[in-house]
């Protein structure tokens, strides 16, 4: 990005957050729901801890915070599936998108941050209030544990995105992407952990997913949040996260150049 | 003898409907193929993360995986059954017909308007989950140690009845609210999508605020719940009398009945957006 490029990509930013705000309707009863599954997940939850004190790791207080907090990030994560550039594609407006002398993915980078930043204010701090008041959710402990749980939380994010961009990018090559998104989408929640904390799953589903991107979507910063991981075991898990958002900018740069390219041949 | 022959054509209406729609799904194959897949991975991604996490934690409040298994089977076999009888009237589908003029159409073709409805959006690739749901519910009635009479066979495939008229009736109510506000009414989502989720773990793990006000306010209990509790042979809450069990193939009817009477009254209202 050129000196002038991240002034763009904050006004970019900007005015994506600000775009959220004009809908407060959707966005109440966009609480109302992710609110009622959340209280859903955690009776059920409450239910299978029993009257044991920690299973996993997790104290029964524990995991009614992951609930919480995995409901409080739907909105701003997009973990429900994200479809913006797939519509870009298949309309077209991509053309006119690369006539701007800016960097693609960037702008679109710069454009889901403030949509989820905006998504987090609106959304996602009622919810949690609403969640801490009513169900007593853990919250970081010290400095390191909230520098830690920021940092990985950003992470998430990046690594969200880039996973959607590419995605996002079957539109250059299948005229119905959908499909294609809808599968990745049902991969990711169980991957991320939104489903359920990935530490209950079996010893060999964990190992299978610590090979994939997909904790670092979400599991991880919840994680740190709670202090299931911290330390030098934080700082780690950070580590994944940021290796795995590099490596994925870097195949999301690349499947968006080809996919531009074979747009040029098509003449679209 | 005059109505049997209305009905009669109406029903072939509706299947030259969906004829049409289901040609028209596979045309991109390979795309039908992986959206029909991943219509079955949401279902099996949730179905698995519960249990995968069971073993784990014994039980869920005295449940086993195969009682559990029961109740979500038929849960979401119920509601896919009616997503693919009643998806023309879901919220989002009616009000995009409205705001693009196509239900103005609708209105205007001498076919009855609900049978119109009912064929206009037939989402073939359900089908899979619905493969998926009655796998859930086969594993679970063989895992459940109870003899099994025709009676439970019947009770069961009436809750299942129940739950499609149900759910179907609240689908039809929340299409008839698109008339007056086009936007898709999303509170109707927790009481459908929601409904679902809710019933499909045992009831007693919600806290009897909860238990009771989808028991005795909105009569959730009574599709499913009440039903494999009888099943199963265990004891109704709040001492109800056995005959609740069967109930669920009686309130959904009357459910969508009422559904119907609201939906004629939205109809005989409607005025279109000048599409």
């Amino acid at each position: 990005m050129r000196p002038s490029g991240l002034a763009l990509a904050v006004s970019v930013a900007r005015l994506g957050f600000r775009r959220q705000f004009a809908y407060p309707q959707a966005a109440l009863w966009g609480i109302v729901t992710n609110g009622f599954f959340g209280v859903l997940r955690i009776a059920i939850l409450v239910a299978l801890f029993g009257a044991r004190p920690q299973v996993a790791g997790y104290t029964v207080q524990a995991a009614v915070t992951y609930a919480g907090l995995t409901q409080t990030l739907i909105a701003a994560l997009a973990l429900f599936g994200w479809t913006d550039f797939m519509r870009a594609v298949h309309r077209g407006e991509v053309v006119t998108d690369l006539l701007r002398p800016h960097d693609l993915l960037g702008f679109h980078a710069a454009q889901d941050a403030g949509r989820a930043a905006g998504q987090f204010v609106l959304r996602g701090l009622p919810m949690l209030a609403l969640f801490a008041v009513g169900f007593g959710a853990v919250w970081p402990a010290g400095v390191e544990g909230w520098v830690t749980t920021v940092l990985s939380l950003l992470l998430a994010w990046a690594l969200s995105f880039a996973f959607r961009f590419v995605v996002n990018c079957a539109a250059f090559w299948s005229p119905d992407a959908v499909g294609i998104g809808r599968f990745a989408w049902a991969l990711w929640g169980l991957g991320c952990g939104f489903l359920m904390p990935l530490a209950f799953f079996p010893a060999w589903l964990q190992a299978a997913l610590a090979w994939t991107p997909f904790p670092g979507m979400l599991n991880t910063p919840v994680e740190v949040w709670l202090g299931v991981r911290t330390g030098g075991d934080a700082w780690r898990a950070l580590g994944a996260q940021l290796a795995w958002t590099v490596a994925l900018y870097a195949l999301a740069q690349a499947v968006l150049a080809r996919g531009l390219r074979r747009l040029e041949i098509h003449g679209g | 003898m005059g109505r049997a022959v209305i009905m009669l054509g109406d029903l072939r209406l509706y299947a030259l409907l969906l004829r049409a729609q289901i040609r028209s799904q596979g045309v991109y194959r390979v795309s039908f193929a992986l959206d029909a897949l991943a219509a079955a991975l949401i279902t099996a991604t949730e179905y698995a993360a519960f249990a995968l996490v069971l073993p784990r934690f014994g039980s869920l409040s005295g449940w086993t995986l195969g009682e559990v298994s029961v109740l979500y089977g038929l849960a979401e076999l119920a509601f896919v059954l009616m997503d693919l009888l009643f998806g023309g009237f879901d919220a989002p589908n009616l009000s995009a017909h409205i705001r693009s003029g196509s239900f103005s159409t609708f209105l205007l073709r001498p076919a009855p308007l609900p049978v119109q409805v009912f064929g206009s959006d037939f989402a073939l690739r359900r089908v899979t989950r619905v493969v998926l749901a009655a796998g859930i519910l086969w594993y679970g009635v063989s895992q459940v140690a109870v003899p099994w009479t025709p009676g439970d066979v019947a009770l069961l495939v009436g809750s299942v009845v129940g739950m499609i008229c149900f759910f179907g009736g609240l689908f039809v109510i929340g299409g008839t609210l698109t008339f007056w506000t086009v936007d898709s009414v999303e509170a109707m989502n927790v009481l459908t999508y929601g409904g679902r989720a809710l019933i499909s773990y045992p009831m007693d793990i919600y806290g009897s605020l909860l238990r009771r006000a989808f028991t005795y306010v909105i009569p959730a209990a009574f599709l499913s719940y009440f039903p494999v509790l009888h099943v199963l042979h265990r004891p109704l809450p709040d001492g109800l009398p056995g005959w609740a069990a069967f109930v669920s193939p009686v309130v959904g009817p009357l459910m969508l009945a009422a559904a119907f009477a609201f939906w004629t009254l939205g109809v005989r209202r409607y005025q279109g957006t000048g599409t």
